[in-house]
């Protein structure tokens, strides 16, 4: 299933862009979401403990099952304030 | 721009932010107390000068995220009404990146629910800032949100 990706901050430099639609098999986590990222730019691998995601813009756990329609985001630490 | 249940007013903007505007609107007949607090931008960090700041957010999260704050204020304080504003894109030395609201019957929640609604921007609204400085520009360091432990239903999917 196809899965659209938000990355943001330094995320988004390291990933090449703010938007990313990727194919990922249905039953999925979101943690194998990142790894396949990671695969590809080894740069964003190092951020895998530094890193937070959300599912539909809630906090969701790494291990979230991919559901069709989702949007996943990838969110450094924030600096807001 | 958003009101809730409460009246409280919830904005992200990339102009100035009109600091009275919000006084004025969570300022009621029935307040003894409005409480603000105004973050601004600093012309150092860690002891290199800053020529200016850039701030970026998800935004349609960032907003539902500065609603729960003043939603969740109205449970933990005896306030009346909130306004919090976000300012994104380029901010120079001085101006305000987020001004905060709070009225109250009495001065003690307003004081308490305007510390508390910035402590939890700070770690839980995904707003980014970029420093620049004369020889580069770096993300500022920041905090990691606390996120939900896996739920049974989450483990049940998969």
């Amino acid at each position: 299933m196809q899965t659209r990706v938000l990355f943001f901050g330094k995320l988004k430099e390291l990933a090449g862009g703010a938007e990313q639609s990727i194919e990922i098999s249905s039953g999925s986590t979101i943690a194998e979401l990142f790894d396949r990222f990671a695969s590809q730019t080894p740069a964003l691998a190092p951020y895998r403990s530094s890193v937070v995601a959300s599912r539909n813009q809630e906090f969701a756990p790494w291990t979230t099952v991919l559901e069709p329609g989702d949007e996943i985001a990838f969110l450094p630490p924030v600096s807001g304030g | 721009m958003a009101l809730s249940a409460h009246d409280d007013l919830i904005l992200l903007v990339r102009d100035p932010i009109a600091a009275d505007a919000l006084v004025k609107h969570v300022r009621q007949a029935d307040d003894g107390a409005v409480v603000t607090f105004d973050g601004c931008v600093r012309n150092q960090s860690h002891g290199r000068k800053t020529l200016y700041l850039e701030y970026e957010a998800y935004e349609s999260m960032a907003f539902e995220k500065m609603r729960e704050i003043a939603a969740s204020l109205h449970t933990l304080f005896a306030i009346d009404s909130v306004a919090i504003a976000h300012r994104l894109g380029r901010l120079e030395i001085g101006e305000t990146s987020v001004f905060i609201a709070v009225s109250a019957p009495h001065r003690k929640a307003a004081f308490e629910a305007c510390r508390h609604a910035i402590d939890t921007l700070k770690k839980t609204v995904p707003i980014w800032k970029k420093e620049f400085f004369e020889d580069g520009a770096v993300w500022a360091d920041g905090e990691l949100p606390p996120v939900p432990a896996a739920t049974p239903l989450a483990k049940r999917a998969s």
